[in-house]
């Protein structure tokens, strides 16, 4: 074996690897909110379902077709718990957002790697 | 009008000085370090409490204080479910990049977002063209942070309005632009944390109150609902708008300014019963003068109204809040003020349209403006729900941020800071300013901007001593969020020119001493920029931080955050993807400048076709030109463990240089 045939071993490096997996685990739990928050409250929370009137081309709300069974009448409105909440802003935003929250605890408790980040390199070492 | 309190006034002042004493702390530090990675960068020793709080309080910017308010107060509970991606905002922003980059910046030195961008794809030319966006973009934004600051000191100091605006611009402007420009980012970061607690202390402690004063949030609910169907002028032209509002049940949908297209036309009101009441409206034609212009004041057709045999039983007319002033003369006289301005309408233009809006329906979605366009319909919804957790990723000025802290642990805990943040922050914000809709009698569009201090100054402020203090405290929460965006905006544009022009292209070799003095120079320069530019501010701030903010999403995000994931991200395809995402954003948002309305292209805001174009060139046109450059790989993904007696990688590749670990 010669000085010329000996190479550093190479490894994916492990910041790069654990990150990337956060990042996926986030961006999946930023899709499931969406999803789940828009549907709702698109669905139980507009008195009109009318397409977007300045819209370039189709609206989104003229591609999905009408939706007018879903109009809200303004007496059906309640407010769940006596909170005077209403309640599809209860359910679509204030109960998805504590779901949130507590899977964010989680996450930073059990998923999240606390990598060395203390690579070379100092702040101001370029140029 | 009730007069701002000395308790409110010595607080707010007291605070002031607390900011300048943190700018003095943080330059005799500065003098301690390294100029450039501490007065850019903190020295990339940022704690938990520090990131966590310099992080939201940038974010939440006078938008959220001063734009946002005024949306929830023209539009009510919709804003909820506006606002509702903050609930994932937290974490997707600090977590999604924040490891990786930090490492990455780590790595190669990196103290400014074009310094990444520079070493990751080895390219001056990107480097140049992330600092011009950044200069643009930020310039833009801080116009309306400015007008936001100088707004709140206005209404604050109940200062005249003929020239309250312009001294509230240069009390903010000076106070900001001295400690940013003398404190530089330690100063920033320290004033963020005391601006963040003041935010949270001040939402924390409104709450309850003006909950209380509205009989709780099931009665404000039931006011709202029960008000008669209200419309509120709002056209150009000060003290000129109105209120009308139907004494019984409705018959008309609403109203419309018509200019005569004639000269010496008389005032004249017409509404006709013959036509469907949804297409009935009441159409007053101004009166001009010899040259055609309009010379109608609002009181004009409030009068005519009143008098008119048929709309006089069925309208009640008043003015907006800010209108609705007692004005003293120099002898001691009182006259109530009301619309006495000239109704301001562009003659080529031909019309103003208002609408009646019904109370129910600031309870539900989508909500609709003065002029009745909904406000939120379906693809506003999806696009942002994009544009708070997914654009919040892709700011500069929050990115900067993820380089200075000090170890993972110290984002893990930020993370849940930031969360904890969002969530005191902003779903009380909702119940606060539908609850001033209640509070706080009409607002137009312009005033509306000021909702959120008038709940402070006014509502809190006539509940006595402990409150004017309180009231004090809330005051200070938007002002404070305006200058920790403000501050981190103006040493980002300064970082730009002096780092990223001038020391890493121009002269390498430029001297500390040099640097240092070019430093303070542009903050100070780019601020009395900014002042002049905002001598002129556009109307609803909002407007202008969301384009700023897609904008540098649609830029930014793609080339960064692929840069740091993907290996095959090439220099072709990140510069495709920031230049898409440029082009897209400002093409969208071009036809404003003229009179005309931002494109949304099947409904979907600007903001989404920014990331799909920037997303899709970048991948590609790497693909096209890939695979990127071995050493750049090598540096950016893999770890160099003990020479090994082998040639072949561990996937099997080929490289020619290895990267640092």
């Amino acid at each position: 074996m010669t000085a010329d045939s000996i190479q550093p071993r190479k490894t994916v490096d492990p910041v790069f690897r654990n990150s990337l997996r956060e990042c996926v685990f986030l961006l999946l739990l930023w899709l499931a909110c969406c999803l789940y928050t828009v549907t709702y409250c698109y669905l139980a929370g507009y008195l009109v379902h009318e397409p977007h009137p300045n819209a370039t081309g189709p609206s989104i709300g003229k591609l999905v077709g009408p939706l007018t069974a879903f109009d809200r009448h303004p007496q059906s409105l309640t407010t769940p718990f006596g909170l005077g909440v209403p309640d599809w802003v209860f359910f679509g935003v204030i109960v998805p957002w504590v779901v949130a929250v507590v899977i964010t605890v989680l996450y930073c408790l059990f998923f999240f790697v606390e990598d060395d980040l203390s690579g070379a390199g100092r702040a101001g070492e370029n140029p | 009008m009730t007069e701002t309190s000395p308790a409110t006034i010595i607080t707010f002042v007291a605070y002031i000085a607390c900011v300048f004493v943190l700018a003095g702390l943080s330059h005799r530090l500065l003098a301690t370090k390294s100029f450039l990675g501490e007065y850019f960068l903190g020295s990339r020793g940022l704690g938990s409490w520090a990131l966590a709080f310099t992080f939201a309080a940038t974010a939440a910017s006078g938008g959220s204080f001063t734009g946002f308010p005024s949306l929830i107060y023209s539009y009510g509970w919709v804003l909820a479910f506006w606002i509702a991606s903050y609930m994932v905002a937290g974490v997707c922003s600090m977590g999604v990049l924040g490891k990786r980059l930090n490492q990455v910046a780590r790595k190669t030195g990196a103290i400014t977002i074009p310094d990444v961008l520079r070493d990751r794809y080895d390219s001056t030319a990107l480097a140049l063209f992330a600092t011009s966006t950044i200069i643009f973009f930020t310039v833009c934004n801080l116009i309306a942070q400015f007008k936001a600051g100088a707004l709140i000191i206005e209404e604050t100091f109940n200062l005249p309005a003929d020239w309250g605006y312009s001294a509230g611009l240069i009390i903010f402007a000076v106070t900001v632009v001295f400690y940013t420009a003398y404190g530089g980012f330690r100063a920033v970061v320290w004033t963020d944390v005391l601006q963040g607690i003041v935010m949270v202390l001040g939402i924390t402690l409104l709450l309850p109150v003006v909950l209380r004063q509205g009989g709780g949030m099931e009665s404000i609910n039931r006011k709202l609902r029960d008000r008669p169907p209200t419309l509120v002028t709002s056209v150009p032209g000060a003290y000129n708008d109105l209120v009308i509002q139907a004494r019984g049940q409705l018959d008309t949908a609403g109203l419309i300014y018509r200019h005569p297209q004639r000269a010496n036309a008389p005032l004249e009101i017409r509404w006709d019963p013959g036509v469907g009441a949804e297409q009935r409206f009441i159409e007053v034609f101004l009166a001009t003068d010899g040259d055609g212009q309009p010379t109608t004041t609002g009181n004009d057709v409030k009068g005519a109204i009143e008098q008119h045999p048929r709309l006089g039983p069925r309208f009640r007319v008043s003015f907006p809040y800010d209108n609705n002033e007692i004005v003293t003369d120099r002898f001691g006289q009182s006259t109530e003020r009301g619309a006495t301005g000239i109704v301001g309408l562009d003659g080529a233009r031909g019309t103003e349209r208002f609408v009646f809006l019904r109370g129910d329906e600031v309870l539900f979605g989508p909500g609709r403006s003065a002029r009745g366009e909904p406000f939120h319909p379906l693809g506003m919804a999806i696009s942002f729900f994009f544009m708070w957790a997914i654009t919040g990723m892709g700011q500069p000025g929050t990115m900067l941020r993820l380089m200075a802290f000090k170890d993972s642990r110290t984002l893990k805990r930020a993370i849940l800071t930031v969360t904890g943040f969002y969530s005191m922050i902003y779903l009380p914000l909702v119940f606060i300013l539908v609850a001033a809709r209640v509070l706080i009698p009409e607002l137009n569009a312009e005033n509306s901007d000021k909702a959120m201090v008038l709940v402070a100054t006014r509502v809190v402020g006539d509940m006595g001593l402990a409150y004017q203090i309180l009231g004090a405290v809330l005051v200070a929460a938007p002002f404070a969020a305006v200058m920790s965006t403000v501050d981190s905006f103006l040493l980002m544009i300064s970082s730009g020119l002096v780092r990223d022009i001038y020391q890493r292209t121009i002269n390498p070799r430029v001297s500390d001493r040099t640097v240092k003095r070019a430093s303070y120079a542009t903050t100070v320069i780019v601020g009395i920029l900014v002042t002049l530019l905002a001598t002129r501010p556009p109307d609803f701030l909002q407007r202008i931080i969301v384009f700023t903010g897609s904008g540098f999403a649609a830029t930014f995000l793609c080339p960064i955050m692929l840069g740091l994931y993907w290996k095959g991200m090439t220099r072709q395809g990140a510069l495709s993807a920031m230049v898409g995402g440029f082009v897209v954003m400002v093409g969208f948002f071009l036809p404003t400048l003229f009179g005309g309305s931002r494109i949304d292209l099947l409904g979907f805001h600007p903001n989404l076709w920014g990331l799909i174009v920037s997303f899709g060139l970048g991948f590609l046109v790497s693909k096209r030109t890939g695979p990127a450059p071995a050493h750049l790989v090598d540096r950016y993904f893999y770890k160099l463990s003990s020479p090994q007696p082998s040639h072949s990688t561990e996937d099997g590749r080929q490289s020619r240089v290895g990267g640092s670990a």
